[in-house]
């Protein structure tokens, strides 16, 4: 079954900007005038624009101070908070800030260590001390620890983690010393720009249709089948067998069907720049079920921008 | 090969996918049945100093998420003398070249070796000699076309070998060869030696090979003529990727997929117009050490697959003709 | 061959100081972080940028600020004449060095330090001025990853016929004439790279700096204009599913 289409054309005149012939000293004035205009409705800049003066506020992110002013180094909105004037890019890797939740995959087993890929400027760091380990949360550390630390994390292995502090290099530190961390099984990840995820009251969302997800400030998602809350924790209990396990539980045909269906609906919210939250991935999966849209098909064109109508129509 | 997979997946993911697509009824993580493609973009002519163009794209995600597995290819001719490399007839040359940004994980020494393995899989299939196109030859004996076929993986979701042989055939489709006609220089048995005639003969098929001895030389008949298609453009095959974990096979696998799918088999068929198809290529990429004994199956069901992706990719391919037919119709009609 | 006729036209019908037409495509392509095509005339560049991210060799790192790699890969379709470039060619190498002094001035690399940003760039046709397609299109696609920039930097091709200058040259020109690449920093108006390959007059000098910063800046607004069209989609895109107050908490 394949089908051919033609490539999309950009949306206009938004993404192809096409010029006519200009000699150089024509269009310039006009060019001027209509990139102010841009700069003035949207609270929008550009890398090189004077935003204010340093004396009067101060710079966070996204700009620099020269020669007494501040100004932009990204694309983005400019955002103020009293004193402080941070300009957010539309689209970057992830800048983590202490307490995120993030959701990361093992890429390195080291000494003492795991490297973790978690959509960052360089891989974070999961230290052996910062992880729970079998026999007790309080347990001491023993030695025979490092030497079956694949038994607990090996390379490729996916985890939730909370970003715990900064190395002096910039790098983030992370720990799983949670019952809610650890060891992510019986679903799949989806990966978006991390502008699209916000700090939400729970990154932990129960959808009624038997899926969890957990969103990560980095972008990665995971969709996975829904665990109950007794099974997960249990203070008591910590059972490193199932908490390091590689095995998925049995997950029937609907829980599955529904699995899919969260991982596409995400993934056309997100090819359309919306940002992700659980009442709109309900309103989506409801709004999916109501259509009865077969699952693969969402991913089609014309589905896709259905879909996204009708998210917004509800709102 | 070091195709076989470029990303990691944790123990527990690839699990998760092989379990779906082994359960009864089949159910895949994008929830597409095992024979769907994921949507496929095509579009020919889109390097202008290329003889033949086209570019491929598999699953893109729209402007705003990127992600698919996008190639481009063109073809272009050059002369080439029989007394140095040239083959009588003509010959092609295939390359594949892989952009870092489509493989960000592997070194460069690693790139280097696919981009190589990949040029040879499409080369030997697409360089045989029951595919060659008639009309490379120029002068027999002493010139021929060398048509070089370059395609560029620009980014790899999945699937690749599908996606380079669609771009391969499509850019093959759209090659235009440049008429040529040969000019002799005979002497004139009536004037004094040294004078010489030049006789441009038009009607001079390129497969005649009775007035051989004569023609020294050739000129382009019309600059303003883009050329003829090349010969037997049909023949051009597609390839299909069976992906296959235990008894069952799955087509347009993602890159997850791949990681979880232990063999791959590489299927490439010829349907050429009023014969039967042929199977043209066939590899073997990874895989267990038990042999195949389902692999007579695996060939006749291959056959079905890339049948219907050539009817598909045909169909697209014509559409592709008569669009940019109008599109220079209406320019021309503009520019008036 | 002449370069400019009687009448002041060139071989293709552009005035001495006319720039050909540029297109800018800020789609996002593959697994990169930020992608841009810029088409000048005929020469057509893709660039894709990755990072900042883990580096892949340990030996690549440094201590207190980014590494920026570029490679450059020539389509061998690109040229009239088919040519398969390797990466260790004389001429791409000394592109791509040049492209990396350019950027490492421009990219604020201490905000990474131990991090990698890779910029990959693919020359799908060439007719001139080609390192001028290369820096533009770098520039667009390190804005669109959101890697943080001091300026743009706006580059232009530009050569002396006759003793006076000429703008955005063709291969043809670019054979015939002498010629230089300049990169400029609106912002300061200060220039971070001048490569030349031709030798050139030292008197003609200033007059072809004041002509290529000028047209610098048109190339500028062009770019400006790109990236704040694509900005504005996606802040509206953003917009339209309003957030829950109470959905959020910072």
């Amino acid at each position: 079954m394949i089908s051919f289409s033609f490539f999309p054309l950009p949306p206009e005149p938004a993404t192809i900007h096409e010029s006519p012939q200009h000699s150089l000293h024509a269009s310039h004035d006009m060019d001027i005038d209509l990139a102010h205009h841009f700069l003035h409705d949207s609270n929008l800049t550009l890398p090189g624009e004077t935003l204010t003066s340093s004396h009067a506020y101060m710079r966070g992110h996204g700009t620099y101070v020269h020669n007494e002013e501040v100004i932009a180094s990204v694309a983005g909105t400019i955002e103020r908070v009293n004193k402080l004037v941070t300009v957010r890019a539309l689209r970057a890797r992830y800048n983590p800030e202490i307490g995120d939740l993030v959701v990361g995959r093992i890429t390195e087993v080291q000494p003492r260590r795991w490297k973790v890929d978690a959509n960052g400027r360089q891989d974070a760091v999961l230290m052996l001390s910062s992880v729970n380990l079998p026999g007790g949360v309080q347990r001491r550390k023993l030695e025979s620890d490092e030497l079956q630390m694949r038994n607990f994390f090996e390379e490729g292995d996916l985890l939730v983690a909370e970003v715990q502090a900064f190395f002096s290099d910039g790098a983030m530190s992370l720990h799983t010393r949670s019952l809610k961390y650890g060891k992510l099984r019986n679903g799949q990840l989806v990966s978006v720009s991390p502008a699209l995820i916000r700090r939400l009251k729970s990154h932990f969302i129960s959808l009624p249709c038997g899926v969890d997800l957990i969103l990560g400030l980095n972008g990665y998602i995971w969709v996975s089948k829904h665990v109950k809350e007794n099974e997960q924790e249990g203070e008591e209990g910590f059972d490193a067998e199932a908490v390091y396990s590689n095995q998925n539980d049995e997950i029937d045909m609907p829980t599955r069907s529904a699995i899919s269906r969260v991982t596409n609906i995400i993934r056309v919210l997100a090819s359309h720049f919306v940002p992700l939250s659980d009442t709109i991935i309900l309103d989506a999966y409801e709004w999916a079920m109501e259509q009865d849209a077969d699952v693969s098909e969402m991913l089609h064109q014309d589905n896709s921008f259905a879909l996204i109508s009708a998210v917004r129509g509800r709102k | 090969m070091p195709a076989t997979s470029t990303i990691s997946l944790s123990k527990a993911e690839k699990s998760y996918i092989q379990t779906g697509i082994l359960s009864d009824p089949p159910f895949r993580a994008d929830g597409r049945s095992l024979r769907a493609y994921r949507s496929v973009e095509l579009e020919t002519g889109v390097a202008l100093l290329a003889n033949g163009s086209a570019r491929v794209s598999i699953g893109r995600e729209g402007i705003n998420s990127g992600g698919g597995t996008e190639v481009i290819a063109a073809s272009k001719l050059e002369v080439e003398d029989l007394n140095e490399d040239g083959v009588e007839g003509g010959r092609i040359v295939c390359t594949v070249s892989c952009s870092p940004a489509a493989y960000p994980h592997l070194t460069s020494n690693a790139l280097d070796e696919l981009q190589e393995d990949i040029s040879t899989i499409l080369h030997q299939t697409l360089a045989h000699h029951s595919l060659h196109p008639n009309n490379l030859g120029i002068l027999p004996g002493k010139k021929s076309w060398l048509l070089h076929l370059d395609l560029i993986v620009l980014s790899d979701a999945g699937n690749v070998f599908d996606a380079i042989f669609m771009s391969a055939r499509a850019a093959l489709w759209d090659t235009r060869v440049p008429r040529t006609r040969r000019i002799t220089y005979r002497a004139r048995k009536d004037h004094a030696e040294g004078q010489y005639h030049i006789d441009a003969d038009e009607n001079f098929s390129g497969f005649d090979t009775r007035r051989l001895a004569k023609a020294t030389d050739f000129e382009l008949s019309d600059y303003w003529d883009e050329g003829e298609v090349l010969d037997g453009r049909e023949r051009w095959p597609v390839c299909v990727t069976l992906n296959v974990i235990s008894q069952t096979h799955y087509l347009d696998a993602t890159l997850q997929e791949e990681a979880a799918t232990l063999l791959r088999l590489l299927l490439v068929y010829s349907f050429p117009p009023n014969s039967p198809p042929s199977l043209c290529g066939m590899r073997l990429v990874g895989g267990e050490d038990s042999a195949l004994p389902d692999i007579k199956d695996f060939i006749k069901e291959g056959e079905q697959y890339a049948q219907e992706l050539f009817i598909s990719l045909d169909a697209k391919l014509r559409e592709e003709d008569l669009r940019r037919k109008q599109k220079a119709y209406t320019k021309f009609a503009r520019s008036r | 061959m002449e370069v400019l006729n009687a009448d002041g036209y060139r071989s293709d019908g552009r005035r001495q100081f006319e720039l050909r037409s540029i297109t800018i495509d800020l789609a996002q392509h593959g697994a990169a972080d930020g992608t841009a095509t810029i088409v000048h005339g005929l020469t057509k560049v893709f660039v894709s940028v990755l990072g900042p991210r883990e580096a892949k060799l340990r030996s690549l790192t440094i201590h207190d600020r980014a590494n920026v790699n570029v490679e450059v890969n020539v389509a061998a379709f690109s040229s009239g004449e088919r040519r398969k470039r390797a990466k260790s060619d004389k001429r791409v190498l000394e592109m791509a060095s040049a492209i990396k002094s350019t950027f490492e001035t421009i990219i604020q690399t201490n905000l990474y330090p131990r991090s990698q940003i890779d910029i990959y760039i693919q020359i799908i046709e060439q007719d001139g001025g080609l390192l001028q397609a290369c820096i533009n299109g770098t520039t667009l696609a390190l804005i669109c990853a959101g890697i943080p920039l001091v300026d743009f930097a706006c580059a232009v091709t530009c050569g002396v016929y006759a003793n006076s200058p000429i703008l955005d040259l063709t291969t043809l020109e670019e054979n015939d004439i002498p010629n230089m690449t300049l990169a400029m920093l609106p912002k300061t108006g200060s220039v971070n790279l001048t490569a030349m390959e031709s030798r050139l007059h030292v008197d003609r000098f200033g007059d072809l700096f004041e002509v290529a910063l000028g047209a610098g800046r048109v190339i500028h607004e062009e770019m400006k204009l790109a990236i704040l069209a694509k900005s504005r989609m996606l802040v509206a895109e953003m917009k339209t599913i309003g957030w829950g107050e109470k959905d959020l908490v910072d």
